[in-house]
């Protein structure tokens, strides 16, 4: 995947906890940096995208695969083969159209896209709503006119989609070890940082208090066990 | 009047002080997620979900009642108040909520909003109780080409008719099916695509599929664009939410407006409340240019707050009579719902009114008392509710990030689950990232084994003969509307390709046009002069032209 980071990387994230943007907000210089970059954009600038049908042509492969190798049990007419390859080679004609699609014409970021709704038709219910310009915007997802924070970047940050990410692995292997309550307040608090929480004392009180509450409600009122790890009989 | 009889009977067990004090916890919950910034009512469904499986069914489905009005209750209010609604449902009624809002009737704004879902849930879960039987016999009569047909029918519209790229509709539902199929096949007992761990004979579990894709999905989202979103404007709200007598005699008729739009889509798989709440916004709209109502689009009009919020839950209320009668879940949420009934061993459809008609009907009068609970914490609390939006993000998604891993693990006490959570969490991620709809994975994994089993039933019978799907009258209707929504929706999508192009031509670039219909100013968002979107900003101040010349163009498409 093309990780282009092209805005330089700011201090502050414009991550305000709870004053959220007073109108006139943290405010940035115009993120020039994406077009500036764009003229020694090689070939996957906007093309990053193509990791979906590859996905999709993946799934479809292993589909097929298995498929083949299938071990049938009965000998019903239309067997369990007979759904699976029809769904495979709807998969394949999607991962084709939606490749040649992209080579044809790669889409850059678009500065002012804020998580596109994707599943409606903007087209559709910009007609209903007989939208302006500026209402089709918004219903695609788009805040025309918004206030971009400092720092802004057009790609997907990866370092705290991997902390999460991460937190989250490490939570699953420690879970039966630790126990709920600390493996729970530590993935809460890994999240916290990752997003941008400035406080991390805070943050722990605040992981350790949440994650006992939920342990004590389940075990106590709800009679499920969550795992108590080698807290187990102190608490 | 049997149904009445039955009904009564539902309110008379579901009026028990502690199946009250469900309804009131699902719908406190409903409502606080829903209000949270960026948290829809599916969202609220997805999380909420596996926590109730630790209770008994009766308890777990009266605060499901709760929660799946409440979550529709407050995604209204993020909507007015903050500009961010909470699932795309409400942002028809976010348009003039917003502007009622920024001109400081923030209160008569919510309580408008809050009245009309009332009266569109209302008026639609009344249908539900009167036309659920009727829906009964009709289903009854239908064989397995016919639910073929109806589970290909909301395949299609929710993957090609209404999502925005039909590509990518198409393989959201490829990998949704390929999810639903993992497990051993009921009918043949062969086991398929397991990677050879018996933990998965019986398939993903549902739930997991849900908060993976719905809850964590959305973390890892937000995390990938949390240190880069434009800054909200946050309008306070004082008072009570009140309306006058002035007030109800306006918005009477946009609700009852709104609720006639809502009704007949929760009947048709089409994704929801989205088509229905631009609908009534678009008439409202219309409307108030024949009135020459200046307030429309300028300072906010209450009937374009009135008539899509009453329309999103007449299509909730409609939405869960389908899926009770038919089994049909026509959207996200009600495909959330459908998961929630299989998880305690019942197929929603027309024998769970045989089966379980107990619970159906406690479930029903749950709903008419949700939206009495709903109403009234809507109307005196609604600044409570508003403070919800000052908790800061990050606390927000770590506590997704936690109860999306309690729900999983609460399933079967099994870590295998939550890896697969991860993965599909993962799979989310990426799927939002490069704009790929989600309501078609969703739709295909409940439907997916129904449409599998009735397909292979159907050319059983009939020994491989494929005429047989398009025999019946049933079917070839449900085929011939499918066929028309396609062809329109392909029309539509080709005008507007062909527009935008010759716009690029034209030079006017991507720039759009400040204000909104036929109102002059721009009496849209809090647009910064100073703001970093040199274009935007450019192309909003230099508004008028632009505006006239758009507005003409309006006139003309429709």
């Amino acid at each position: 995947m093309s990780q282009q980071q092209t805005v330089p990387p700011a201090g502050n994230p414009a991550e305000t906890a709870g004053t959220a943007g007073a109108p006139g907000g943290p405010q940035g210089p115009t993120p020039a940096a994406p077009r500036g970059g764009t003229a020694r954009r090689g070939f996957w600038a906007g093309r990053s995208e193509l990791i979906m049908p590859l996905l999709v042509a993946g799934i479809a492969t292993w589909l097929a695969i298995e498929t083949a190798t299938m071990n049938v049990m009965g000998d019903s007419v239309p067997g369990p083969q007979f759904f699976p390859t029809i769904v495979c080679i709807v998969l394949y004609a999607v991962a084709l159209v939606h490749a040649i699609q992209l080579l044809r014409h790669p889409r850059l970021p678009d500065l002012t896209d804020d998580a596109v709704n994707a599943d409606t038709s903007s087209d559709l219910l910009g007609d209903l709503a007989s939208a302006s310009e500026r209402g089709r915007e918004r219903i695609a997802g788009r805040t025309p006119g918004a206030t971009l924070p400092q720092g802004w970047k057009t790609y997907t940050d990866w370092k705290t989609v991997g902390l999460i990410v991460g937190g989250i692995a490490v939570f699953i292997l420690v879970l039966p070890v630790l126990g709920w309550v600390l493996s729970a307040a530590g993935l809460f608090w890994v999240v916290c940082k990752a997003l941008g929480s400035q406080r991390p004392l805070f943050d722990l009180i605040i992981s350790l208090v949440f994650s006992s509450v939920i342990q004590l409600a389940f075990n106590a009122g709800l009679g499920l066990n969550l795992p108590g790890g080698f807290l187990e009989g102190l608490i | 009047m049997d149904q009445l009889n039955l009904l009564l009977e539902g309110f008379g067990s579901a009026l028990t002080p502690i199946n009250l004090l469900w309804v009131l916890i699902g719908a406190l919950l409903g409502t606080a997620v829903g209000v949270l910034p960026g948290l829809g009512s599916s969202m609220a469904v997805a999380l909420l979900l596996p926590i109730t499986f630790t209770l008994d069914p009766t308890a777990a489905f009266i605060m499901f009642a709760g929660v799946y009005f409440g979550g529709l209750f407050g995604d209204s209010t993020a909507g007015i108040l903050l500009n961010t609604p909470g699932n795309s449902a409400a942002i028809a009624g976010s348009f003039e909520g917003h502007r009622m809002a920024k001109d400081g009737r923030a209160a008569k704004a919510l309580a408008t909003a809050a009245v009309g879902a009332f009266v569109g849930g209302l008026i639609a879960t009344t249908l539900v109780v009167f036309f659920a039987p009727l829906l009964v016999k009709m289903a009854t009569a239908f064989g397995p080409a016919e639910y073929f047909a109806l589970a290909v029918f909301a395949f299609l519209a929710i993957s090609s008719v209404v999502s925005e790229s039909v590509v990518k509709g198409l393989g959201a539902l490829g990998i949704g099916l390929v999810l639903a199929m993992v497990g051993v096949d009921g009918p043949s007992g062969t086991v398929r695509y397991t990677l050879g761990m018996p933990q998965l004979f019986d398939g993903i579990s549902i739930v997991v599929i849900t908060v993976g894709l719905l809850a964590l999905g959305e973390v890892l989202h937000i995390a990938g664009r949390i240190h880069r979103d434009p800054a909200m404007e946050r309008i306070g709200t004082n008072g009570r939410a009140r309306l006058e007598r002035t007030d109800v005699r306006k918005a009477l008729p946009a609700w009852l407006r709104g609720t006639a739009f809502g009704v007949p889509f929760g009947i048709i798989p089409a994704g929801g409340a989205e088509v229905p709440t631009f609908l009534a916004y678009g008439t409202e709209k219309r409307l108030a240019k024949r009135r020459g109502d200046k307030e429309f689009g300028s300072t906010g009009s209450i009937r374009g707050v009135a008539a899509p919020e009453a329309a999103g839950n007449a299509t909730a209320g409609t939405a869960m009579g389908a899926l009770l009668a038919l089994g049909l879940p026509t959207s996200a949420t009600a495909a959330i719902m459908l998961a929630a009934f299989q998880q305690y061993g019942m197929q929603p459809g027309p024998l769970l009114f045989e089966r379980s008609g107990e619970l159906v009907w406690t479930l029903l009068a749950s709903l008419f008392i949700g939206l009495v609970v709903l109403v009234i914490l809507n109307m005196q609390f609604a600044v409570v509710w508003a403070k919800l939006l000052l908790i800061p993000r990050h606390y927000l998604y770590a506590g997704i990030t936690v109860l999306s891993m309690l729900g999983v693990y609460a399933i079967s006490s099994s870590t295998l689950d939550l890896w697969v959570l991860l993965v599909i969490g993962l799979l989310g991620f990426v799927m939002r990232r490069y704009q790929f709809p989600l309501a078609p994975v969703l739709i295909a994994v409940v439907l997916g084994p129904l449409a599998e089993t009735e397909l292979r039933r159907a050319l059983t019978v009939s020994e491989g003969d494929v005429s047989v799907l398009v025999s019946s009258p049933v079917t070839v209707i449900l085929y011939s509307v499918l066929v028309l929504a396609l062809v329109v929706s392909a029309l539509q999508h080709l005008r507007h390709r062909r527009q935008k192009s010759a716009a690029a031509l034209g030079g006017t670039g991507e720039g759009p046009d400040g204000g909104s219909g036929g109102s002059g100013g721009s009496g849209g968002e809090p647009v910064a002069p100073s703001g970093p979107t040199g274009s935007t900003a450019a192309a909003d101040a230099s508004g008028p032209s632009g505006t006239a010349r758009e507005t003409e163009k309006m006139g003309t498409r429709l």
